[in-house]
């Protein structure tokens, strides 16, 4: 984990969807805002509970670190372009778009109600879809940038969340045909597949047992951090990682390389 | 600094991604032993570290000799105490010819891009076993991952041995701290021992498989190699990441 911040993203504007955390325990996107803004990237912070949100703007102020923020709904397709030019209006240009909002989604199709799953796929697919499709055209317009997106082992390894699995599986899908399409544009987009990751989303209601049986379904033996998901971020957000796109990047201790038990 | 005071053994360190690896690990704060065949160019890569400020020594190592491995890594322990990252980089082009269904071709390419991969990481395991930490990341290629033409399937069968070993280890030596990763460059320069893939028709066919429509640079795949290196990436094992401008995206 880099301390210190020696400005891998010095210049940029990010948009973080999915910014906030509902209390104490750091989110995914909140992890990534902060180490964005602490890489000195200025950041448009976006979730749909304000409470939530200014957590994580706080954080940023308090490490001296430039950041405003939006609430808004990402299936939203109004909510998505006004977002995008609220980044663009506010520091100028925009560069790197990370798409980090989603929610869960239990059961098989038997079980799963039509409306849930369409749920699930608004808020985990055609959310990356609108924002990307008010996102594109000005971080092409602005030089070039990326898109992250945010999968998860899930895609890959289902264990009967068939509506999040199918939705994180339209995810990966979704970020080689962008890769593939904007290439020419300038515009890398790639994804993070996360393992099993203690923060905000996954923390509510888990209790100690289900926490450590989590730890050892990894080989390794540790559960993840959203630290580990932001720095995977960073990378992919940087121009370390210039010719680098379409990719499926996994940060899960490796739990997904090995065959379950059964 | 992204590797401070780690101690790194970068194979095929003397030319291309190895030398860029070398040179970026030092700027990070790593000492970085170059190990490769070839001493004058080895030798002039850890001249240019030690010129800004880096440090670097030069080891001779055949990646294919199992008693060079043993020597070079009693050596490394013998001066810097520990090894903490180890890059399996030193491999052979696939563009065998006149005779791309060659067995020598295929031979030689699992010795050394397979087998030398499989001995540098049974070389530095027990001394990593014993610090508890460790990080390996082997360089595989998008020839793992996908077919080709233009290349000696000896080559792909080599990288994708890299590729899939790259998994067991990671499985094997997770529970010791060890974390072992795979990248997988794209188009790239053509290298020192590439002939078919040279030629600049080729190439132009092999780009038009590239959505970004351009090679890699050897930079490019060495921030690859860091990030998977460094701490950063602690909970990231048995990954592939490619370096491929989308290649393998499409």
């Amino acid at each position: 984990m880099s301390s210190n911040g020696i400005g891998r993203l010095t210049g940029k504007v990010a948009v973080v969807t999915g910014a906030g955390s509902r209390g104490e325990i750091i989110g995914n996107g909140q992890a990534t805002a902060l180490l964005f803004a602490r890489e000195g990237c200025k950041v448009l912070l976006v979730d749909s509970e304000e409470e939530n949100l200014s957590r994580t703007f706080r954080k940023i102020s308090d490490q001296g670190g430039e950041a405003s923020f939006y609430v808004g709904d990402v299936s939203n397709e109004l909510d998505c372009q006004k977002m995008v030019e609220l980044a663009v209006n506010t520091y100028g240009h925009l560069n790197i778009l990370h798409n980090n909002v989603g929610v869960g989604g239990s059961g098989t199709v038997v079980e799963v109600e039509a409306k849930q799953w369409d749920h699930v796929m608004d808020v985990n697919v055609k959310s990356m879809m609108l924002t990307s499709k008010y996102a594109i055209p000005e971080i092409a317009s602005s030089g070039g940038g990326t898109v992250i997106n945010i999968s998860s082992i899930s895609a890959i390894r289902p264990r009967g969340l068939t509506p999040y699995t199918v939705s994180k599986g339209a995810v990966i899908a979704l970020t080689k045909a962008m890769a593939v399409d904007h290439a020419a544009d300038k515009v890398r987009v790639n994804c993070i597949l996360p393992g099993p990751i203690f923060s905000s989303m996954t923390s509510v209601n888990m209790t100690e047992e289900v926490r450590e049986l989590r730890r050892i379904s990894s080989p390794m033996g540790i559960e993840g951090s959203p630290m580990d998901i932001a720095n995977a971020a960073l990378y992919l957000a940087s121009d370390e990682s210039r010719w680098v796109t379409g990719i499926s990047l996994i940060v899960d201790g490796g739990v997904s390389l090995m065959s379950p038990q059964r | 600094m992204r590797l401070q005071n780690k101690v790194s053994i970068v194979t095929g360190g003397a030319s291309g991604m190895g030398a860029a690896e070398s040179a970026l690990f030092a700027s990070e704060g790593s000492n970085v032993v170059v190990a490769d065949m070839k001493i004058e160019d080895g030798m002039e890569v850890v001249d240019e570290i030690k010129s800004t400020g880096g440090n670097a020594i030069f080891m001779e190592l055949d990646v294919t000799d199992e008693e060079r491995w043993e020597v070079v890594v009693a050596d490394v322990l013998k001066q810097f105490g520990t090894i903490d990252i180890l890059v399996n980089n030193a491999g052979i082009s696939g563009s065998y010819q006149p005779d791309i269904m060659s067995l020598e071709a295929y031979d030689r390419l699992m010795n050394v891009n397979s087998r030398g991969v499989f001995l540098g990481m049974r070389s530095v395991l027990p001394t990593m076993c014993e610090s508890g930490s460790g990080s390996i990341v082997n360089i595989s290629s998008i020839s793992g991952i996908v077919g080709q033409s233009y290349v000696h399937m000896g080559y792909n069968a080599s990288k994708g041995a890299v590729r899939i070993m790259t998994k067991s280890a990671a499985v094997q030596y997770a529970e010791k701290g060890i974390r072992v990763n795979s990248v997988h460059p794209g188009i790239m320069p053509p290298m020192v021992s590439s002939v078919g893939t040279a030629d600049p028709e080729t190439r132009k066919i092999m780009l038009e498989d590239v959505p970004m429509n351009r090679v890699g640079l050897v930079g490019e795949v060495a921030n690859a190699v860091l990030f998977l290196a460094s701490d950063e990436a602690s909970y990231i094992t048995g990954a592939e990441l490619p370096v491929d401008g989308g290649l393998t995206a499409r």
